[in-house]
């Protein structure tokens, strides 16, 4: 046992790059001219090194770059914009996410207020499940495995009679 | 593991919904009715396990536990896994609708195989319930890794260079659930051998 647990542990740190995690949250908000991005797997987990594309109408390609270590990009406001914008965060095989920017918020600067409002978007959506979620999941797993459970229990009568 | 909703072409969707409807249904009629408890207890820590995220150094790894799903129950698994998955895209937004059979087929299928392959060495000795503990939970991360580069291969990527680095983001995840599927298979066995099918029990 004591010669395993240095494999594991070898083996666990030659593996650098981020397992891939389920939930790919992409967020982006205009200030100051430009479009700030954010890319996460959830609260404390930074997308980091992953591509980013941004998408006008048509899906022509506007813009894209890469996530730095905090999963952050910004880049300058395009000129001469007439749509909506689709940003595409490429987090590993699999794992994509999107985020829209509306036309009409894409020409408005935003003031204080709204840039706090979508901060709170923000945390809402990194917000880790809550625990009456997790408990409504198991609750609703035993109710449906006790629900199979009569059914097949009523077939058998059934067939029995 | 989830793959998000809009990365599949739609032929590739469609066929993992044929094959977990499959599944399913033959999963649904192996079930017993004493061996229902055990399904729902099974799929919770499923759906709960994706939650616990580990850090190791610069790895964040989440666990799946779909190697100890499948060696306990066999083809059940399907239902088990599905509904948790089902679960996980309704209330947490893991996944996605339209890559539910998909995902389901990425984690059922290896738990059904590492069912077939490990549970006869389950209950020959302790040391052997270990190392069959052990290469499910680490085998069934393998075939999930390489189901998801199937897919990913289908909707036009290169199957080799997604498999190694799909295998080489997991190599964390197959250590920690061959441990823990290791030692929940040798502690089952000890204090509740009747949730394990049809094995010999140690000592007997």
């Amino acid at each position: 046992m004591r010669k395993i647990i240095p494999f594991i542990a070898l083996v666990l740190m030659m593996s650098s790059t981020s397992a891939l995690a389920h939930k790919v949250i992409v967020f982006a908000w205009v200030e100051q001219g430009r479009i700030h991005v954010e890319g996460s797997f959830g609260s404390d987990q930074p997308a980091k090194n992953c591509d980013i594309k941004v998408t006008g109408l048509n899906k022509v390609l506007v813009h894209q770059g890469i996530t730095d270590a905090q999963g952050r990009y910004s880049f300058a406001l395009p000129k001469n914009l007439d749509s909506d914008l689709v940003i595409e965060m490429n987090a590993g095989p699999g794992h994509l996410g999107h985020w829209t920017i509306s036309k009409d918020e894409l020409g408005a600067e935003p003031t204080p207020e709204n840039i706090e409002k979508k901060m709170a978007e923000k945390q809402s959506l990194e917000k880790n499940p809550s625990l009456a979620r997790i408990a409504a999941g198991i609750a609703l797993i035993f109710g449906l495995a006790f629900s199979a459970n009569w059914i097949k229990r009523r077939k058998r009568k059934g067939h029995n009679a | 593991m989830h793959i998000s909703e809009g990365v599949l072409s739609g032929q590739v969707l469609a066929a993992g919904a044929v094959i977990t409807i499959v599944g399913t249904t033959i999963g649904l009629k192996k079930i017993d009715y004493d061996q229902m408890v055990h399904v729902a207890i099974l799929a919770s820590a499923f759906f709960v396990a994706s939650l616990i995220h580990v850090n190791i150094g610069p790895v964040s790894v989440h666990l799946i536990l779909n190697g100890v799903v499948g060696l306990l129950l066999g083809m059940a698994a399907f239902p088990a896994i599905l509904t948790a998955l089902l679960l996980q895209s309704l209330l947490f937004q893991y996944g996605g609708l339209t890559a539910l059979g998909v995902n389901t087929v990425i984690m059922a299928l290896p738990a059904v195989l590492v069912h077939y392959l490990f549970l006869p060495l389950v209950g020959k000795s302790e040391r052997l319930t270990f190392i069959a503990g052990f290469s499910a939970g680490f085998f069934s991360i393998v075939f999930s890794c390489l189901l998801l580069g199937m897919a990913l291969w289908f909707t036009d990527q290169n199957f080799l260079k997604t498999c190694i680095a799909i295998i080489s983001a997991h190599l964390p995840v197959m250590v920690i659930e061959g441990i823990i599927t290791g030692f929940c298979v040798t502690f089952l066995l000890k204090v509740y051998p009747e949730i394990l099918p049809n094995i010999n029990k140690v000592g007997k």
